[in-house]
């Protein structure tokens, strides 16, 4: 265990190399944090073989946190680790061996960039900013994220993320493992969800498959496709036509027409047409607070509104039960979330 | 054969072409012509709800225009009756998106196989007017007996009369109401033809069950009992070219009404 003044400004280093046990880390960490000439530093942490996960990571950086410091960068050795440093948009460096020789030399190396990142695009940005500037002193930090550099450049132009981020590249930048996804999934495909008013509800049109030519069925995951998040009500004649996931905060009013290549959630009464899949995706879902589209069209099949349910509006009431709609047996189906009282 | 188009208009809009269109149209059919509706209120439409139609719509008549789908498919059949189809406008789109020309078309094919095109147009005298009544060789002008709607109706009229295809031009006179006509409150049937100068070709009463017809997306001519329903009748006969006597709207038609009016006389004469 080591403690001492770093390259970066008004940096400390922290040295756990040795400690392989993660609550031993935590107590060591705990005891040195309270020291107070530690107090709102840049900590340089730097840590041996040992495997932590992101959440046990996240917990060290926030107690790194309370004591109003920072961390500049970590050093480890485990490959783990690390990927839980990047995931986190923290830097990864290099405890460099000379250090203590060179203290005084990065009085103004440093000063601009602050070392708390919120986002992974940020902080590669600043880390080749820090290295140009650092180049001729002894002391390097050294940028080793592992994000590819062009996953990079293209998140710099965030307006058009959603054109030209591959869904490996987006994958990249946030884990989804970190996000217990599948927990969820299985809640609402069995116990959540129960079939109802699947007959009534929706007639299928007699217009039989209507995918343009050239556009075959699939099953693409919608997961992998972007979101475009609108906060908006939808008026009548106007439309939103959007090439992955659409999710709106608002009511879509009859008339609207909403057009996705992956899923349409809507937070409210969906009253217009919403058609989900419209490149051949029939697993997409069309979901709604109050699912009373005019229309709804998922892939290839249309569907309309039972007549007797035409009413000239729907009133609002804080007893919305949410509504899927989705493809069984070629048939486009509703089902509507259990209620548990 | 070759079916007559007839366009539906007014100037002034709210005062009932989209209602008259679909009772119109729903009482040839009912008489066993074929009839096409064509909403060309771009934008705003509004005959699909009359109909009920409104969750059957797939194609427009801007997808026709722009060849997404055949003239065919985008044929809406009413749910009633077989012998009425509707052409629904786009929502999306606004005026622009079609002209003259392709609605004029578009009416020439339909008149082919259909004894009668109804085209609703919509309010104002821009280019969607233009564009209603491009195909068109007759003409409906609806009106109300309001200052306001007759001024639009009569610049309406003029503009009908520039135009050579446009053969017959007639008036529909809408929302009556026999007693604030008897009470010299409202302008009186003979006043308004008196300023348009146009044959009459109806006569319809104010009618509460008009706005439920609406709501219900059912004509009103389906309901055997309303008033209107009856005058709306009369007017397809009309068109048709039979003799039809107007309605007398002073006499109430139902038992409780009548009572009433029996009870009202009574008061009077005490």
């Amino acid at each position: 265990m080591l403690m001492e003044k770093s390259e970066v400004e008004n940096g400390f280093i922290i040295d756990l190399s040795n400690i392989q046990n993660t609550s031993q880390l935590v107590f060591e960490l705990s005891s040195i944090m309270e020291h107070p000439e530690v107090k709102g530093k840049n900590i340089c942490l730097k840590l041996g073989s040992i495997d932590l996960k992101q959440s046990q990571l996240l917990s060290i950086k926030a107690l790194i946190e309370s004591m109003d410091s920072s961390i500049a960068y970590i050093d480890t050795q485990s490959e783990q680790t690390e990927a839980s440093v990047v995931s986190l948009g923290i830097i990864v460096g290099k405890v460099s061996d000379d250090m203590k020789a060179d203290l005084s030399s990065s009085e103004n190396g440093a000063d601009e960039s602050s070392y708390q990142q919120e986002a992974v695009i940020e902080k590669t940005e600043n880390d080749s900013m820090t290295s140009e500037e650092t180049e001729d002193k002894t002391v390097e930090v050294v940028a080793e994220t592992e994000l590819p550099s062009s996953s990079v450049e293209t998140l710099e132009g965030i307006e058009d993320i959603y054109d030209e981020v591959s869904t490996e590249e987006l994958s990249e930048v946030i884990p989804t493992e970190n996000f217990e996804t599948t927990a969820f999934g299985s809640l609402a495909a069995s116990e959540g969800l129960l079939p109802a008013e699947e007959v009534s509800k929706y007639i299928l049109l007699d217009t039989g498959n209507v995918l343009p030519e050239g556009v075959e069925e699939n099953s693409v995951n919608t997961n992998s496709l972007p979101t475009l998040y609108l906060n908006q009500t939808l008026r009548s004649g106007q439309t939103v036509n959007y090439e992955g996931n659409i999710l709106i905060i608002g009511d879509a009013h009859p008339g609207s027409e909403i057009v996705a290549g992956g899923d349409i959630t809507v937070w409210g009464i969906l009253g217009g047409i919403a058609h989900a899949g419209k490149n051949g995706n029939i697993t997409s879902k069309v979901r709604a607070l109050k699912l009373n589209a005019i229309q709804l069209r998922i892939a290839g099949l249309y569907a309309r509104r039972n007549d007797t349910l035409n009413v000239p509006y729907v009133q609002k009431s804080d007893e919305f039960t949410p509504e899927e709609a989705l493809i069984e047996d070629g048939k486009i189906v509703i089902y509507k979330k259990l209620r548990r009282d | 054969m070759t079916g007559r188009v007839i366009v539906i208009t007014s100037g002034k809009g709210g005062v009932g072409k989209t209602t008259t269109s679909a009772n119109i149209g729903t009482a040839l059919a009912k008489s066993g012509y074929k009839v096409v509706l064509i909403d060309t209120d771009l934008g705003l439409r509004n005959l699909d709800l009359l109909l009920g139609l409104e969750n059957r719509i797939v194609y427009t008549i801007v997808d026709v225009i722009e060849e997404r789908c055949k003239l065919k498919q985008a044929l809406v059949k009413d749910k009633k009756n077989p012998n009425l189809q509707l052409l629904a406008a786009a929502q999306t789109r606004d005026k622009t998106a079609v002209n003259a020309e392709q609605l004029k078309e578009i009416c020439d094919i339909l008149k082919e196989d259909n004894d009668f095109v109804l085209v609703d147009c919509p309010a104002g005298i821009e280019q969607g007017f233009q564009n209603a009544v491009a195909g068109a060789s007759e003409a409906i002008v609806v009106t109300t007996p309001e200052m306001s709607a007759i001024r639009d109706a009569d610049r309406i009229i003029g503009l009908l009369n520039t135009k050579e295809e446009i053969t017959s031009v007639k008036l529909l006179l809408n929302r009556v109401r026999p007693n604030l006509i008897k009470s010299n409150e409202m302008m009186s049937v003979d006043d308004v033809v008196g300023i348009l100068e146009i044959p009459l070709v109806g006569i319809i009463p104010e009618d509460t069950g008009i706005i439920t017809s609406t709501n219900k997306g059912e004509p009103i001519v389906n309901d055997e009992n309303a008033l209107a329903g009856k005058a709306y009748r009369n007017v397809a006969e009309r068109i048709l070219g039979e003799e039809v006597p107007f309605l007398d709207l002073d006499e109430p038609k139902g038992f409780m009404a009548k009572l009433r009016n029996a009870i009202s006389k009574l008061k009077v004469k005490v």
